[in-house]
């Protein structure tokens, strides 16, 4: 005999879905990686507040943008412009890498609790 | 809708089904990377008062697409009838639904279908993958509708959760807290995962956990172990 349940009605699943944040306006803030280095090595975003970081791979190749700090793994496209939501995070410096490149593709975001960028 | 209300649901559900399987596997993560591939390994060791069940799964998977990944598994097992030997293929498919971080929390799909080596019996999986970071941890939630039918098989569908509470203490090693419930099962213990990086996209994964049965009394632990080598 076939037991069902309605766990899995399309009710509860549009629910789950829902984007709780869906009139919150984010914050962008954008890095540039060109030969291999990100610009700016150094960026100011404000603390506890989610951001959105648009990062413009202006090289040829792709690279993969990876963040322990941050919890953050992403690959960027050559040529192409990626985002990623970060926060909301308290104050401090969150290290960031490129997985191809590590030793120049590094930089390091500060998050502060005034936003100077 | 607050999770404390999503948790008691499933628990309850938990405790309605019939017990013909493991349920102590893997807590899944809603993402996924484009042009990832992996090999991987999980050991699974259920010991009870009366027997010891041994599984392993080898798997091989790759992305599809900025969202999707495939992974083909072969499915050991040595229970208490049978010699360890090849039990079950499975083909798996993971779906992340929305950008890590954008909403509230990170949702993705699972979709699997397995078949039995030596008989004609199937079971298909669908399952809710929900992540929600707090701070330096990370509340990972799996829900999994299973259907089985087949020729040994009685048809039912059976329901499956598994929790992860992660500490992002080191990259090598991430202590946490899961449950997993499911076929009249309630098991719950420590785990910790960790990832060591090699060269561009090369890097190891590791998850280990020592689940313990609580709702029945009697011996029922299981220890559980995974290595993914992404490269």
């Amino acid at each position: 005999m076939v037991r069902r349940n309605h766990l899995f009605s399309p009710f509860w699943l549009v629910l789950m879905l829902l984007p709780f944040n869906l009139w919150a306006k984010t914050q962008e803030f954008t890095l540039t990686l060109e030969n291999h280095v990100f610009t700016p090595s150094e960026l100011k975003i404000p603390a506890n507040e989610k951001v959105k970081l648009i990062i413009h791979n202006k090289d040829e190749v792709a690279e993969e943008f990876d963040s322990f700090d941050l919890n953050r793994e992403k690959v960027l496209f050559p040529g192409k412009k990626t985002r990623i939501f970060i926060g909301p995070l308290p104050e401090g410096n969150y290290e960031y890498f490129g997985e191809y490149n590590p030793t120049t593709a590094r930089g390091v975001i500060v998050v502060e609790v005034n936003n100077a960028d | 809708m607050s999770i404390r209300v999503i948790l008691i649901i499933l628990l309850s559900f938990s405790k309605v089904v019939l017990a013909d399987g493991v349920v102590v596997d893997k807590v899944y993560h809603p993402y996924v990377l484009p042009n990832e591939k992996e090999f991987e390994w999980r050991l699974m060791s259920r010991q009870t008062d009366n027997n010891t069940i041994l599984g392993q799964r080898i798997a091989y998977g790759q992305s599809l697409s900025e969202t999707v990944m495939i992974e083909g598994y072969l499915v050991g097992e040595k229970t208490e009838v049978e010699d360890f030997g090849l039990q079950a293929y499975e083909v798996e498919i993971r779906w992340m639904l929305t950008e890590q971080g954008e909403l509230w929390a990170d949702w993705g799909m699972l979709f699997e279908v397995e078949k039995m080596h030596k008989s004609n019996d199937w079971e298909v999986t669908t399952g809710v993958l929900f992540e929600k970071e707090f701070g330096r941890t990370s509340l990972t939630l799996n829900l999994f509708g299973i259907y089985e039918w087949g020729k040994n098989l009685q048809d039912e569908i059976e329901m499956e959760f598994r929790l992860k509470y992660r500490y992002r203490w080191l990259p090598q090693i991430q202590p946490a807290i899961e449950i997993y419930t499911g076929e009249n099962y309630f098991g719950i213990g420590p785990a910790f995962m960790g990832i060591q990086r090699f060269d561009g996209q090369k890097q190891l994964k590791w998850e280990a956990g020592f689940i313990t049965e609580v709702s029945n009394s009697g011996k029922d632990h299981t220890f559980r172990l995974a290595l993914e080598y992404e490269f």
